[in-house]
């Protein structure tokens, strides 16, 4: 008898009244069959929307979806589901105690204001008594290196930080099994890296039992046990074969942009938040040239994402100068596309600007079309997935005619479609003669998508060249050797 | 070089003013530092005489500077020596009751009593501010929490997502502005569109923040809310043997001097003639009481002296 058992399962949401054009069932997972053994690391892979999550949930019975189901589902040896009908296997404690859950976002699961408190929460939700508390809080600290900064607030985290206090939190409550929705996806490499090292040491070493979704499983590669594929994944292409396949480009572009005037560029720029606070840019020269799309990679807290703003000209300088030829006609794409939705369906937010921008319903329609968001203009932004609210917020912002856009982590959380998808949008607005300046962690993304590249260490550009240059003249700093991502594109 | 490490020292006492170390109180659990600063303004509060109010306001003085550090009290000083100055002044001018004139001014007689009684409320006055701002330096968000946990698990659970959401607005509202000036090409057409543009920075904070609630009841039913057991509190705290003598101390002292304190004020008088001032044992146990944090500051003190 195997840990986690699951029998031709298959899952339908009810049929949606009136919002969505479907009037039937939405079938998400049809006959999924696989087992997990106890001590098991087992990824779940699949793109966007094929229903890992919707799987996830169903072995989690406070989380279980709403539906009809088919097929069995059994844990530990108990039945959960068993000839489509859901089953009471848990009492609530136990489910919360034996079987935990950690979601994509790491910020929004986060309930307590400080780390001691969001470790203690479980514990206090199971009554636990105050020594056995102190104990467990104690241990799991000391067990992720949480201690220096347990006191500290959870908002002033990063969001690495963040997810490893909800890993944490759940380990407190001792498990058996573990289960992750997508859980590095909004990290940056190096926290995905050091989640990933901390949950491996979480299932060798305390025989935790692991089932990850992720669309990404090559990282996760070295420590996984077993693979369960809900849908094929895209094949992998060497990083050679694309450059063969960019080097055309690259040639054109090259000799486009080596007379291409300058469009936005700063001088001795001196940026910091708090006057006690150190500085955070420090005499930033740089230049973007008109037409093109100059990518910013750089670790964590280099000031990448200052530098998108310095220029956008949402961050003062307090020293230097900024010319900015289209200060006029830009537009900037947050890290997070929420933040820019403010109505209810998707229609309304291509709209919200026409009357702003002067363009007409007619134009509204292509670009929905253009995206390929025709099919849900009339559901909520909200209910879209990462990708799609990713195309929705360029969407509107293009609608805008801005001929210079900032973009701030365009690919964060993106599947390899969704992120080839970006790559063609932003091609072929460079194409169209925008120019397009983008912060990215993704070195991949980063290769076939700009033209130009500038690292930036420390506060200041390390080195500015064009894409081909940049990459060939770097040793540890470079994409990967094969991605699913050179395939899509 | 100097400047990092002056950065550094900077950085550190903010932290210290974060999580509330380095007082007089901050080795005792917060109830200790809570009972004496409320009780001791109370008391302060109540009694009405003068010799009481010198105490009260060198004790508010004292405690201030074991709790707050002398700079900070120094600076408050600032607004707290006009006060009286003024509420002394001001007194005479309304109240023109007493038997000792002193001079007049427009006209009106100016009383020794009536100025007396201005400097008395002015005092008293100063000295609740006083015990109002070392209340905030010991009794931050967490400590007050940590308080509230024992009493009522629930409100302290909201108050904690209350204090988790309140800055996550405030940033997410700073982003959302920032993104709405960044878009030059959308540019509001006149005022009244701009204004329209600063209220859906409101609308689309409250659809955040409610999506973002959905993430956060799921987080919480799968760790176990309202799983039908009776929740705990984890208290980062204890309350130790030093904590319960410390605190029978003040809860002795606040009564004893609550009782001493009516008696004085029963038998004092400021209209017509004030009562004439005598000793009495009373202020001494006044004086001891507000000695407290003094007294903890200097123990303190002293024992990093001897281990250097």
């Amino acid at each position: 008898m195997a840990f986690i058992e699951v029998e031709d399962y298959s899952f339908a949401y009810p049929a949606d009244e009136g919002r969505t054009a479907s009037a039937e069932p939405t079938q998400v997972l049809r006959d999924v069959r696989f087992h997990v053994e106890e001590g098991d690391f087992c990824i779940l892979v699949g793109g966007t929307g094929c229903g890992k999550t919707t799987l996830l949930r169903s072995l989690k019975p406070e989380l279980a979806p709403v539906g009809t189901c088919e097929g069995a589902l059994r844990i530990m040896g108990r039945d959960m589901v068993r000839a489509g009908v859901r089953m009471q296997a848990f009492s609530p404690e136990e489910s919360a105690s034996e079987i935990g859950y950690v979601m994509q976002d790491p910020a929004a699961q986060i309930v307590c204001d400080t780390v001691w408190h969001e470790l203690a929460f479980g514990l206090e939700n199971l009554g636990m008594p105050q020594d056995v508390m102190r104990r467990r809080v104690a241990e799991v600290a000391h067990f992720f290196g949480i201690e220096p900064w347990v006191r500290r607030d959870t908002e002033s985290l990063s969001g690495g930080q963040q997810q490893l206090v909800n890993l944490a939190a759940v380990l407190a409550l001792r498990p058996r099994l573990l289960l992750l929705d997508e859980p590095t996806a909004q990290l940056d490499p190096h926290a995905r890296k050091q989640f990933l090292f901390m949950l491996s040491r979480v299932n060798k070493e305390l025989g935790i039992t692991v089932v990850m979704a992720t669309h990404a499983p090559e990282e996760a590669a070295g420590y996984a046990t077993c693979l369960v594929e809900l849908e094929p994944l895209g094949e992998s292409v060497s990083r050679e074969r694309a450059i063969e396949r960019l080097t055309e480009r690259w040639d054109d572009r090259r000799a486009a942009l080596s007379s291409a005037p300058v469009l936005v560029a700063l001088r001795d720029a001196y940026v910091r938040y708090d006057r006690q606070s150190p500085w955070v840019l420090r005499g930033v020269d740089m230049a973007v040239r008109e037409g093109s799309v100059h990518a910013l990679v750089g670790g964590n807290g280099c000031g990448k994402s200052t530098l998108l703003k310095a220029m956008a000209g949402v961050v003062r300088l307090q020293r230097g100068r900024l010319d900015n030829a289209s200060a006029h006609s830009q537009a900037l794409l947050p890290q997070d596309p929420k933040t820019l939705f403010v109505c209810d369906t998707v229609a309304e937010e291509l709209h919200e600007w026409s009357a702003r921008c002067g363009y007409g319903v007619a134009e509204e329609a292509a670009t929905l079309a253009r995206f390929g968001l025709a099919d849900c203009a009339e559901r909520h932004p909200y209910d879209l997935s990462g990708g799609q609210q990713q195309k929705l917020a360029l969407a509107k912002l293009l609608l805008t005619g801005a001929r210079l856009l900032f973009l701030d982590e365009p690919t964060k959380g993106l599947d390899p479609a969704s992120c080839a998808e970006t790559v063609r949008i932003v091609r072929a607005l460079a194409e169209a003669g925008h120019t397009v300046v983008l912060v990215t962690h993704d070195l991949d993304f980063a290769l076939v998508a700009a033209d130009e590249v500038s690292m930036l260490f420390d506060g200041e550009p390390a080195c500015t060249e064009f894409v081909s240059d940049f990459f060939e003249n770097n040793l540890v700093y470079v994409p990967n050797a094969a991605s699913r991502l050179f395939g899509e594109v | 070089m100097r400047q990092r490490s002056a950065q550094l020292r900077r950085s550190v006492r903010k932290e210290w003013v974060l999580i509330g170390m380095n007082h007089a109180f901050s080795s005792y659990h917060p109830a200790v530092a809570f009972a004496f600063i409320v009780s001791a303004a109370a008391l302060s509060m109540a009694a009405m005489h003068p010799v009481y109010v010198a105490f009260s306001l060198a004790g508010a003085l004292a405690t201030s500077a074991a709790v707050r550090g002398m700079r900070q009290t120094v600076r408050s000083l600032a607004w707290v020596l006009p006060m009286c100055a003024i509420m002394a002044c001001a007194n005479p001018l309304f109240s023109a009751s007493g038997s000792t004139e002193l001079f007049r001014v427009a006209g009106r007689a100016v009383y020794a009593e009536s100025l007396v009684y201005g400097l008395c409320s002015g005092g008293m006055f100063a000295s609740v501010f006083l015990w109002f701002s070392s209340y905030a330096r010991c009794m931050n968000s967490e400590n007050s929490l940590a308080l509230l946990g024992n009493a009522a698990p629930t409100v302290s659970l909201m108050a904690s997502q209350v204090l988790r959401l309140v800055p996550q607005f405030v940033s997410r509202g700073r982003e959302i502005s920032a993104v709405q000036d960044a878009a030059s090409a959308a540019a509001p057409a006149g005022r009244k569109d701009e204004a329209r543009g600063r209220f859906r920075v409101v609308s689309t904070l409250m659809e955040w923040g409610m999506e973002d609630g959905i993430v956060r009841t799921d987080a919480m039913r799968a760790r176990g809310y309202d799983c039908g057991v009776r929740r705990t509190t984890y208290k980062r705290c204890r309350f130790g043997g030093e904590d319960r003598m410390l605190m029978a101390c003040i809860l002795i002292g606040a009564a004893a001097n609550a009782v001493l304190i009516a008696i004085a004020c029963a038998h004092h008088a400021f209209y017509p003639t004030m009562t004439p001032l005598h000793f009495q044992w009373g202020y001494a146990a006044y004086a001891a009481y507000l000695a407290i944090p003094p007294i903890l500051k200097a123990k303190e003190w002293w024992q990093w002296r001897l281990s250097r």
